[in-house]
């Protein structure tokens, strides 16, 4: 589209009105820098100008040379020509009137190209609207050709950048934001509240995110009393990490709290998550590992099952240990999968701790060899004797950062459950 | 905490593209490892081996990498092995029951086929 004359820019000795006059050094033609004498260390900015009309090029192109910045202007005829030269390029200068385009298609079609590109519109003394309208759909600023001095012409630019800079540091904010705000609501739904009645029974679960909060992984835990009194409990992990990780953790939690609640017996839930998982991943490779322990309304024996899982400590008077069991495949594994349960007797004064692998695969700083792993045995060895509450589970938690040197790298749970705890004043043996 | 390296290299080895592993295949390093597997499968790489014998430490993270080349290579009808000797890992393995899904071989020979039939 071809305006007439006196919608373009005024001559180009009028831009140059009231500035002192500069050494014109440069070609000034395409791809050459416009020689400033300007300070030595700025960056010389790259503007590429869409325009189809060549008289209107040439004044932009003299406007800039009366400005000390350092600038390289790159000149598109259309805008299949500028697709072509956009890399690199700090400021777009649009013209709405370009061959190939109509109104502001051209500028959205352009901001589709480079959403990170600042990008000024030029119209025409009439329709200065469309200059407005042009900054509803993408544009940084508009220019009203005929009325730009170099100064002003540089000065756009320069905003331009900055206001988009700006911009991208709030939408970088906001993404941040949104990110903490869904790693927040995920974590709500891998850490239930158990439901336990029984006053004897002492349940504290622990939850940490991997990298000093910033992995959020696909480790869970629920417990659940059922009816009859017996008392059953999960802790799994979703191989990997990541939103994805944690919804799929999510997903396991509530069926198994379902499962529970209608009273399916432990083995059929192993293999109904299991189907359940083949269902509802996204991607055939994730993978879970559970291990699920169902105690007696007696509270004297505990049945065990590990689906891939690491089996929990179990603590009798004899001190800690870990129990032996056959486990079977982690979840998502295999198609014909079954699970068998270990039952284990319970003593007087039984504690039991539950976990998952971000608490054993840390390092052990004290270990003789260069980056060992604590391991369950040195897991064994950290546990307190005694003390089943909730500042036992920390200190063993904070015992085992710092054994790792720094936050954990994987996130961890934790569940423990204990019975007959001491009296509420008494200390903690 | 310092972070580990994984350091991967191809070699061939009786027709098989080898990727030795060295180092630990952890949340941080597991990334690294799924995008070779991935860039070797869609190079066309057929008969796969990744030699984990220089593996010190292998957590879910890499066990999912691994089931996903696993499924990958079988989808696009390839062979996939895994050379793994020590221990550590193999108790991994074990306890995940990963051991009945992913094809191990003690040594790159057996992987690739050389020791059972004395080599193609």
């Amino acid at each position: 589209m071809v305006r007439s004359r006196d919608a373009g820019f005024p001559p180009a000795a009028a831009g140059r009105a009231g500035l002192p006059p500069v050494p014109s050094q440069g070609a000034g033609h395409q791809g050459i820098p416009v020689q400033r004498p300007a300070p030595a260390d700025e960056r010389i900015l790259e503007v590429l100008l869409v325009e189809d009309d060549e008289g209107d090029f040439v004044i932009v192109e003299e406007l800039l040379k009366d400005v000390p910045d350092r600038v390289r202007l790159r000149w598109a005829r259309s805008l299949s020509e500028a697709r072509e030269l956009l890399d690199g390029v700090d400021c777009v200068l649009l013209d709405l009137g370009l061959p190939d385009t109509v109104g502001l298609d051209g500028l959205r079609r352009l901001h589709e190209h480079a959403v990170r590109v600042p990008i000024v519109v030029l119209t025409g003394l009439n329709d200065e609207a469309q200059g407005v309208a042009a900054m509803g759909s993408g544009a940084q600023d508009y220019l009203v050709k005929g009325t730009v001095t170099g100064r002003l012409l540089i000065r756009t630019i320069r905003y331009a950048i900055q206001r988009s800079h700006v911009d991208d540091v709030e939408s970088a904010l906001l993404e941040e934001r949104l990110r903490a705000a869904e790693n927040a609501r995920l974590e709500r739904g891998l850490l239930p509240r158990p439901i336990v009645a029984d006053p004897r029974l002492v349940v504290v679960p622990r939850y940490q995110p991997g990298g000093g909060r910033m992995l959020l992984g696909g480790d869970f835990y629920d417990v659940v009393e059922d009816a009859a009194g017996a008392v059953h409990m999960i802790i799994g992990d979703v191989a990997g990490h990541g939103p994805d990780q944690a919804a799929l953790g999510v997903a396991l939690r509530i069926a198994w709290r379902a499962l529970v609640l209608a009273g399916r017996p432990a083995a059929e839930i192993l293999a109904t998550m299991d189907r359940v998982l083949s269902h509802e991943r996204h991607e055939d490779l994730l993978f879970a590992t559970v291990c699920t322990a169902s105690i007696t309304p007696a509270r004297d024996e505990v049945s065990i099952f590990a689906a891939g899982h690491p089996p929990p400590l179990l603590a009798t008077p004899d001190g800690w240990r870990q129990i032996t069991l056959s486990g079977g495949p982690a979840l998502g594994l295999l198609d014909d999968a079954s699970w068998r349960p270990t039952r284990v007797a319970l003593p007087p004064g039984w504690r039991m701790l539950l976990f998952t692998d971000g608490l054993i695969e840390g390092l052990d700083s004290e270990a003789s060899g260069d980056r060992e792993r604590l391991g369950v045995d040195g897991l064994l060895r950290l546990l307190p004797a005694g003390a089943a509450d909730a500042e036992a589970l920390d200190a063993l938690v904070a015992a085992v950062t710092e054994r790792n040197g720094g936050p954990l790298t994987d996130d961890l749970a934790l569940l423990l459950i204990a019975a007959n705890p001491p009296a509420p004043s008494g200390g903690s043996a | 905490m310092p972070c580990m390296e994984l350091s991967l290299a191809t070699r061939t080895v009786a027709a098989h593209t080898v990727l030795d592993v060295v180092g630990e295949v952890d949340v941080y390093t597991a990334p690294k490892l799924r995008d070779r597997l991935t860039e070797l499968l869609e190079a066309g790489t057929r008969a796969l081996v990744v030699d984990l014998s220089r593996v010190e430490f292998l957590d879910s993270t890499g066990l999912g990498v691994l089931v996903g080349g696993l499924r990958r290579s079988r989808n696009l009808g390839g062979s996939f092995g895994l050379v793994c000797g020590q221990e550590s890992l193999l108790k991994v393995f074990r306890i995940t029951a990963l051991d009945q899904v992913l094809p191990l071989y003690p040594t790159i020979e057996a992987a690739t086929g050389q020791a059972s039939d004395g080599g193609r």
